[in-house]
């Protein structure tokens, strides 16, 4: 599915550089699911933003499905972004002023479907995650379980063959995040691949694999058996 | 504590310069713009306040009959045989005295000029206690006696005592000067126009017992003569107010009002003499100063939305120094203390450069216009600063509220949001200045359009290439018009001559009644009359379309009094209006004019002329006839050739002084005299565009705030649509979109008053512009664009923002 190579990413100030990512070398195959681990500042957002393609790095290759983005421009990546990817944050990032329908539909706003047929995979999706009954409802009026719920089918709702969850529980209480992350393991197992950052060790025991970040650099990397 | 908060406001203004600056700019646009307006308005109404007894006095005017047809509602005068029928009957009153103007050539020492005078009633200096310098009231006691005043002694005396010398009215009356008083000041309307050349300063008071003698005009009896200016004064004791006065006037409408008149004055009305400068705006509906103050108070209102709207913005990135101050046990009153403060800071700023820019621009004003406004700082600083406290406390009230109203947790967090409402209060703020401006932008386009139509309709007469020569009506000049014709005519460049006793523009009207049926007057019909000569039709190249000219060969075209028959030309409209098939049905038939006293005249068609507006402006093409009477020309036409050189004006004065070597020559071009009327609807557009290009401004920085604002509430939503994989473009769009829905629905509003107050100005003209639509829905266009314009920076510099920083932003 992906792979980088060499990848560095350091910001700079007028007096200092800090790097955030150094050397950094992962292969991800289709269907895996990948739980990020690291204490605070390793570098685990910057990874996943730049796997994301939200951000990109200062050197090094990033090769998605084969191909090198690490030079593309922002607007190239908005393309393959949109079409593969979907995101799952801690603070949900949920828009206030839309309905749970109205959040999930956004997705699919950009990606030139017809009306009807955007209804039928919201619908679809909201039954998949549960939250068909809230359609209606704005965001304020859910719990932070259910709003995580409506993020996970926004991330869906596009076919994206791969979903980055920036500590996806991390906001939730330990019912709610066993939910999500039992739901993140349905869609795993139905053949989405999944990146996940997380501070929660039992969290990271869904994944299939696990890499430790410190510094920068990737320590360790452990498979589940 | 006060100091403290002056001291953070103004470090805050340092802090934040590029809105402290739009701020500062706005408001002092606003409150200068309001505040001249104020003065002016206040200036036109305390007119005549230094006269003693301002408040006792009042001027009546005549109310027009609505069936006489003249576009207007009031006059400020009444005939001159009001006066004495009202003093006669109404013994509570302590003075009457009317004042009527005359042009006459003036002859003092070996020089000639047109002077303006005004004949008066001895009780005048009763009513209004001028400054004798030399003589006294008894001034017009005698009916060869006059009062001068001090500049126009000066001028033509110089250190000479001028008491006992001669003026000479018409190189024929002799009257003696006998007092000086001290000029007027220019705010009275004695002496103020609304424009400079209507202003007839009072240099020459005559008695009015001398009228009869020098002009032929009976003023105690006269019931048919309306002029503007020539106004009636009464004098009430103190204890009668202007009421009883008005209850008095029916009484003598009824009792002495001609019959025949009260067909165009169907009652009397009175007004205080405070008034009397502005009458001129009453008489053509058009509450000039009223709109004046009207608008000043809408930029002013525009400016302060702009600063609640900018410092709403604003505070949202002094939320943390708000959560601080809270934490710190700061309370809410003192907070809201704090921010009034700050906006009234800026207010007074702003006053301070609104005070500089009425100092540059009130001289100008003054000498554009003849007027003496002036800033009294001792009377209006009290004004001033109430003024700004109020702009302050009213801008910046809303703001404070916002800001000061979080719990201390959630200002700390600077969570950067606020609820719906809101943002929904300051859209509608946005919306009604998008009202105002964008209403304002309309009523200019139509009023532009329209002034075009009124220059473009003007084009028919060829006023650059006539040149017009006045005053030729008096009878020591009229055996030797035909000298000067045949002088001019032999001056190169020179192609026609004409004579006649009014040019197209001038804004008279000398009407008869006529009837095709003898004796039967009931429903006769309102002509104009002109009085040509056989080349006015020629030279102002109206096509004969039926007929023929009327020509200096044959008798009967010459009116002469006694014969009581003569032959005329009519225009179509007046051929088809008396009930002519046509043009061509109408000559050779006659119609008849019941002179009362001097019996019915008969006016045979010879010819009838194709229909040109001669009055122009707002005017209809109304019904006219025109014959040929030798001695009641006014004005000479002079059309010269299109290569003409400028001397050609020296060569006609020089021709002129041959011929009438006592008069001064009174030349000008024809479109100077359209100019005269035009300029006033001109002023109505360039005073209206200014009120709308400064509100528009206006709003377009509250608009840019606005968005400002709602970018940073929005950073991120826009990161959350470009996650899921929004282009650059559609978040413009969208961005756009949402900054402009205020003006959006605002304009259609705008509209509807914009088309309610364009329609009300283009009744006072007959031939208007079709449907204002097209130039409202620009003014539509034009403010959505500007708004779109103004947002667009914002909305480009946050759809770049990588969406990362805006989903980590909590």
């Amino acid at each position: 599915m992906l792979k980088l190579q060499d990848l560095v990413k350091a910001y700079r100030t007028d007096e200092v550089e800090t790097v955030a990512l150094n050397n950094v070398n992962i292969e991800i195959e289709t269907g895996e699911f990948v739980a990020i681990m690291g204490p605070s500042g390793c570098g685990k957002s910057t990874l996943l933003n730049i796997i994301g393609m939200l951000d990109t790095p200062s050197s090094g290759h990033y090769f998605f499905k084969d191909e090198d983005v690490a030079g593309y421009s922002e607007a190239q990546l908005g393309v393959i972004r949109k079409q593969h990817i979907g995101f799952i944050f801690q603070s949900f990032n949920l828009i206030d002023e839309l309905s749970v329908f109205e959040n999930i539909e956004l997705a699919l706003l950009y990606h030139d479907i017809p009306a009807s047929d955007r209804k039928e995979r919201v619908n679809a999706v909201m039954d998949k995650v549960g939250i068909a009954h809230r359609a209606k409802h704005m965001p304020s009026q859910l719990s932070g379980g259910q709003q995580q719920r409506v993020a996970v089918a926004r991330a869906v709702v596009g076919n994206q063959s791969m979903i980055l969850a920036d500590e996806p529980t991390g906001n939730l209480d330990t019912a709610h995040g066993q939910e999500v992350m039992e739901m993140l393991q349905k869609l795993n197992e139905e053949g989405t691949t999944i990146v996940m950052v997380t501070h929660s060790p039992s969290h990271a025991d869904y994944a299939r694999r696990t890499i430790n970040l410190l510094d920068g650099h990737v320590v360790t990397e452990s498979m589940r058996a | 504590m006060f100091q403290n908060h002056v001291k953070i406001a103004i470090r805050s203004i340092l802090k934040n310069k590029l809105y402290a600056i739009i701020n500062i700019l706005g408001l002092t646009m606003g409150l200068s713009i309001y505040l001249f307006g104020g003065l002016m308005a206040n200036y036109e109404y305390t007119h005549d306040t230094f006269f003693k007894n301002y408040d006792r006095v009042y001027t009546i005017r005549g109310e027009v009959n609505p069936l006489a047809g003249i576009g207007i509602g009031q006059v400020d005068n009444v005939p001159s045989g009001v006066a004495p029928v009202m003093k006669a009957e109404l013994e509570e009153v302590e003075a009457i005295a009317r004042t009527i103007f005359r042009d006459f050539l003036v002859s003092i020492n070996e020089d000639n000029y047109y002077e303006n005078v005004r004949f008066a009633d001895a009780e005048l200096l009763d009513i209004f206690d001028f400054e004798f310098i030399i003589g006294d009231k008894s001034a017009l006691s005698n009916s060869t006696g006059i009062i001068i005043s001090e500049s126009y002694a000066k001028k033509f005396f110089g250190d000479q005592d001028p008491i006992g010398k001669t003026i000479t009215l018409d190189h024929e009356h002799d009257l003696s000067i006998n007092a000086v008083i001290r000029d007027l000041p220019q705010n009275s309307h004695f002496s103020s126009g609304v424009l400079p050349m209507l202003t007839r300063p009072l240099n020459i008071i005559i008695p009015m017992s001398a009228m009869e003698r020098i002009t032929d005009f009976q003023p105690d009896t006269n019931w048919t003569s309306t002029s503007t200016g020539n106004l009636t004064y009464v004098m009430l004791p103190e204890t009668l107010d202007q009421q009883w006065l008005q209850d008095q006037l029916p009484g003598i409408y009824e009792r002495h009002f001609p019959e025949e008149q009260r067909s165009f004055l169907s009652g009397m009305l009175t007004r205080p003499l405070i008034d009397a400068n502005t009458a001129l705006w009453d008489t053509i509906g058009l509450p000039v100063i009223t709109i004046i103050e009207i608008l000043g108070l809408m930029v002013l209102i525009i400016a302060c939305v702009n600063y609640t709207n900018l410092a709403t913005a604003q505070s949202m990135g002094r939320s943390r120094e708000v959560g601080l101050r809270k934490t710190l046990g700061a309370g809410r009153t003192q907070l809201l203390t704090q921010f009034i403060i700050e906006s009234i800071t800026t207010t007074m700023i702003a006053l301070v450069l609104a005070i500089t820019v009425l100092e540059i621009i009130i001289p100008l004003f003054n000498s554009a216009t003849g007027k003496i406004l002036s800033i009294d700082y001792l009377s209006d600083l009290p004004m001033l600063l109430a003024t700004a406290l109020i702009v302050g406390l009213v801008a910046g009230a809303y703001p404070a509220y916002v800001i000061s109203k979080e719990s201390p947790i959630s200002a700390l967090r600077d969570s950067g949001r606020k609820g719906r409402g809101a943002v929904w209060i300051r859209a509608s703020m946005i919306a009604v200045q998008f009202i105002f401006s964008v209403g304002i932008l309309a009523a200019v386009l139509v009023v532009y359009e329209q002034n075009k139509k009124v220059e473009e309709n003007s084009q028919i007469f060829p006023k650059e290439q006539v040149f017009t020569l006045d005053r030729l009506n008096v009878e020591q000049m009229e055996d030797r018009h035909e000298v000067l014709r045949n002088e001019i005519m032999n001056i190169p460049y020179v192609e026609q001559f004409s004579l006649s006793s009014q040019v197209p523009y001038e804004q008279t009207n000398t009407n008869i009644k006529a009837s095709r049926v003898l004796n039967d007057f009931s429903a006769a019909i309102n002509f104009n009359q002109l009085n040509i000569d056989d080349q006015f039709a020629v030279l102002y190249d109206i096509p004969i379309v039926a007929g023929r000219n009327i020509s200096r060969d044959i008798a009967m075209d010459t009116h002469i009094r006694e014969n009581k028959a003569v032959n005329v030309l009519v225009n179509e409209i007046a051929a088809k209006v008396i009930g002519f098939e046509s043009s061509a049905a109408a000559v050779g038939q006659v119609f008849y004019e019941d002179e009362g006293d001097r019996g019915i005249t008969t006016y045979t068609i010879v010819g009838v002329l194709e229909d040109r507006n001669i009055l122009g402006m707002f005017n209809d093409v109304k019904p006219f006839f025109f014959f040929k009477r030798d001695a009641s020309y006014r004005v000479a036409s002079i059309k010269l050739s299109k290569n003409a050189s400028f001397d050609v004006v020296d060569d006609i004065e020089e021709v002129w002084t041959e011929v009438y070597p006592d008069y001064p020559m009174q030349g000008k071009y024809l479109n100077e005299t359209f100019q005269m009327v035009y300029m006033l609807f001109e002023l109505a557009t360039s005073s209206l565009a200014t009120f709308a290009l400064f509100a528009l401004f206006l709003a377009a920085i509250g608009l840019f705030g606005l968005a400002a604002y709602m970018a940073e509430q929005k950073t991120r939503e826009i990161g959350i649509r470009k996650v899921l994989g929004a282009s650059n473009n559609q978040i413009i769009r969208l961005l756009i979109w949402q900054f402009s829905t205020p003006v959006l629905w605002a304009t259609p509003i705008a509209l509807g008053l914009s088309y309610y107050a364009s329609n009300k100005y283009l009744e006072i003209f007959a031939d208007r512009i079709s449907l204002p639509y097209g130039m409202l829905l620009a003014a539509g266009i034009g403010g959505i664009v500007i708004s779109w314009l103004t947002v667009a920076t914002q909305a480009f510099t946050i759809a770049k923002t990588n969406p990362v920083n805006a989903l980590y932003h909590e």
